[in-house]
């Protein structure tokens, strides 16, 4: 029924692009969209290699950031965490930018008869409202459950609620119920649902843990640290639940939760 | 003007290799360019058997490098034979099997299987990796034992036999000397260097395994110092790895007499870069009418060339 796009994905390439605008959402949180005139075939669960055209030696390596949007004016959201985001947050329009992409595996197929639940913490939202943009032409509505430590972690909540039936937790009560996001989960599993996660690991090891003895299909979007994007280092692994990796680049980043081994909640690194 | 190498009796299109553990099995560059422009590319590690890896972290970033704990997570040299050596022959690409073992009984049957594979250049001994408990770093050190893997390895093959170097080998130039005489057509050199990072935040080892290989740019001089004592001191080709970005960074080794050089870690930062270390190459040896057989060594002051 949805994900309409079962054309073979796109290669991979390297282009330079600059950057079209920068909208910042307070200082933390911003959104970088860039001027492709020909195009990126980006799904959505799909994301790019980036790295400023004139970062020299640092930081080094480009970062993997999720795409928002494809085409011509693809764009990225992110979330200030260190070097490469921080150089990310300062840059401005006209800003020449490498980007590799588009990288990785798709959100999959929504099962007939299925109805979508968006499980986001903090900028996890940026796949899954891609995601649910995405369905809204077909006619499906995910329900989204959105989860930030205040108010202010909430990035593109609004836009969101757009094209979803959302529901928000804050761990300090400043927005939506207090609390964190999966408490909302148990009520929901019991319907004819499927879920779509993204967002920090123990928050996607404590949705996988709810949905596994449900039978409740559960997708992750993983974000572990990588180096290439492409299956080359082997730098993204990610523990099987049968043992031995998954490679978070190459057969992710979108991965059935059931087929991780998701530990003590750390299993694809990453902060949390 | 003429970009040739010749390595013992291998001849290179150019000098520029790529590194292994870097460039995967070749074919995933194919489409940001066409591999087989290259001089060569080095194979990930191959084992006798696949191995898993370590458990993440495997890899993070550092000032100028980063550090990788992969654990030589590989296909094993089965799989390489029959899936990925069919089309990189087929695609003209000059592959060198990058290779590795707890045992010299191992690194002779991974030889063995590899000789009869049509389509191997040459084949790298990696006796210098950080990462592993065993068969790594220690067989490295040791200057006889580096001599009886290279002698045993070169009794069972035709190919070119190359030795990878590891820098923590105290003394470096014992070990490739004594490569050199059990028969080594080349050695490589470097292979990264043990580091550490601890994140203050968490207060936690970055890394599963500890430490990590450090690599990149902040490897480049001490990768440059070092081949520049071998090439002094052999008289085998030395092929030159290390933090080489750009074509001014691989000018540096070949000036030190490196006779090629491998693009590593440069892959990650620009899938392209090793493509556009060759074709720098060849625009210096163009604007300063020379061929790459006459800048090699040309930085030494007891060069004549
Ligand atoms: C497939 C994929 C999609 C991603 N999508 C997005 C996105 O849409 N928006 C976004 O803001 N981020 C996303 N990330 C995470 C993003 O790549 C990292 O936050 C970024 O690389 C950090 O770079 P930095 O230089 O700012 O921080 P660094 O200086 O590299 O690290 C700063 C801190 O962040 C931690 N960190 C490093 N890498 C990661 C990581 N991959 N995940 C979590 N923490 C990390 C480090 O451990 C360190 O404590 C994604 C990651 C992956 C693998
Ligand atoms: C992720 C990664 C994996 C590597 N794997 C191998 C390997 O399997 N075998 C090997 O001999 N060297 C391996 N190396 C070492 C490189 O081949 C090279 O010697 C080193 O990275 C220094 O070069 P650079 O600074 O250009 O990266 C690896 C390096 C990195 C970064
Ligand atoms: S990021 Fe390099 S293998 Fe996945």
């Amino acid at each position: 029924m949805s994900h309409p796009d079962l054309t073979p994905l796109a290669p991979r390439r390297q282009i330079t692009a600059n950057l079209a605008r920068r909208d910042s959402m307070g200082p933390a949180y911003h959104v970088l969209t860039f001027d492709v005139p020909e195009g990126v075939d980006a799904r959505p669960g799909q994301f790019t290699m980036v790295r400023g055209a004139e970062w020299g030696d640092a930081p080094l390596l480009p970062r993997p950031m999720s795409y928002l949007s494809g085409g011509r004016r693809p764009s990225i959201l992110i979330k200030v965490v260190g070097d490469g985001t921080t150089r990310m947050a300062r840059a401005v329009p006209g800003e020449p930018f490498h980007l590799l992409g588009p990288l990785g595996n798709t959100w999959p197929e929504v099962t007939e008869g299925k109805r979508p639940v968006l499980v986001a913490g903090g900028v996890g939202v940026a796949p899954l409202l891609y995601l649910a943009r995405s369905l809204a032409p077909h006619g499906v509505r995910p329900i989204a459950l959105y989860g930030g430590r205040s108010e202010r972690d909430l990035p593109m909540h609004e836009e969101l609620a757009e094209v979803c039936d959302l529901h928000v937790t804050t761990e300090d009560g400043s927005r939506g119920e207090r609390g964190r996001v999966t408490q909302l989960l148990p009520d929901l599993l019991s319907g004819d649902v499927e879920v779509f996660t993204c967002g920090p690991d123990r928050m996607m090891a404590a949705v996988a843990a709810l949905c596994a003895p449900r039978e409740v299909r559960c997708i992750a979007s993983l974000e572990t640290p990588m180096a290439c994007g492409y299956g080359v280092c082997l730098g993204c692994p990610v523990k099987r639940a049968e043992g031995g990796y998954l490679y978070a680049c190459m057969d992710g980043p979108c991965i059935d939760a059931a087929s991780i081994d998701w530990g003590d909640g750390a299993a694809a690194g990453g902060a949390a | 003007m003429n970009q040739e190498v010749t390595l013992g009796g291998l001849t290179l299109k150019n000098p520029v290799l790529t590194a292994s553990g870097t460039f995967g099995y070749g074919l995933e560059y194919d489409s940001f360019f066409d591999v087989a422009e290259l001089g060569g590319i080095c194979t990930k590690g191959l084992s006798l058997a696949p191995r898993h890896g370590n458990p993440p972290e495997r890899i993070c970033e550092t000032p100028a490098g980063m550090l990788n704990a992969i654990g030589l997570a590989n296909v094993g040299v089965e799989y390489f034979c029959e899936h990925k050596l069919p089309t990189l022959r087929e695609r003209g690409v000059t592959v060198v099997a990058n290779i590795f073992a707890s045992s010299v009984e191992d690194f002779v049957k991974i030889t063995e299987r590899l000789e009869r594979s049509p389509g191997v250049a040459a084949i790298e001994l990696n006796v210098s990796c950080p990462n592993v408990s065993q068969g790594g770093i220690e067989f490295g050190r040791d200057p006889a034992l580096c001599a009886q893997v290279t002698a045993a390895c070169k009794a069972v093959t035709q190919l070119p036999i190359w030795v990878k170097m590891s820098p923590e080998a105290g003394d470096i130039v014992a070990v490739a000397k004594a490569c050199e005489e059990a028969g080594a057509d080349a050695v490589t050199a470097i292979n990264t260097i043990r580091g550490m990072s601890i994140d203050p935040s968490t207060g936690r080892v970055r890394l599963a395994n500890r430490t990590g290989g450090l690599s990149g740019p902040a490897l480049r001089p001490i990768a440059l110092r070092i081949v520049w004592d071998l090439v002094g001191a052999l008289r085998i080709p030395v092929i030159g790895i290390g933090g080489v970005f750009s074509a001014e960074d691989a000018l540096q080794f070949l000036l030190a007499g490196a006779s090629a050089v491998q693009v590593g870690t440069a892959s990650f930062s620009d899938p392209t870069a090793a493509s556009k270390v060759r074709q720098g190459i060849a625009a210096y040896c163009a604007a300063h009418q020379l061929t790459v057989s006459e800048l090699i060594g040309r930085g030494r002051p007891d060069s004549r060339r």
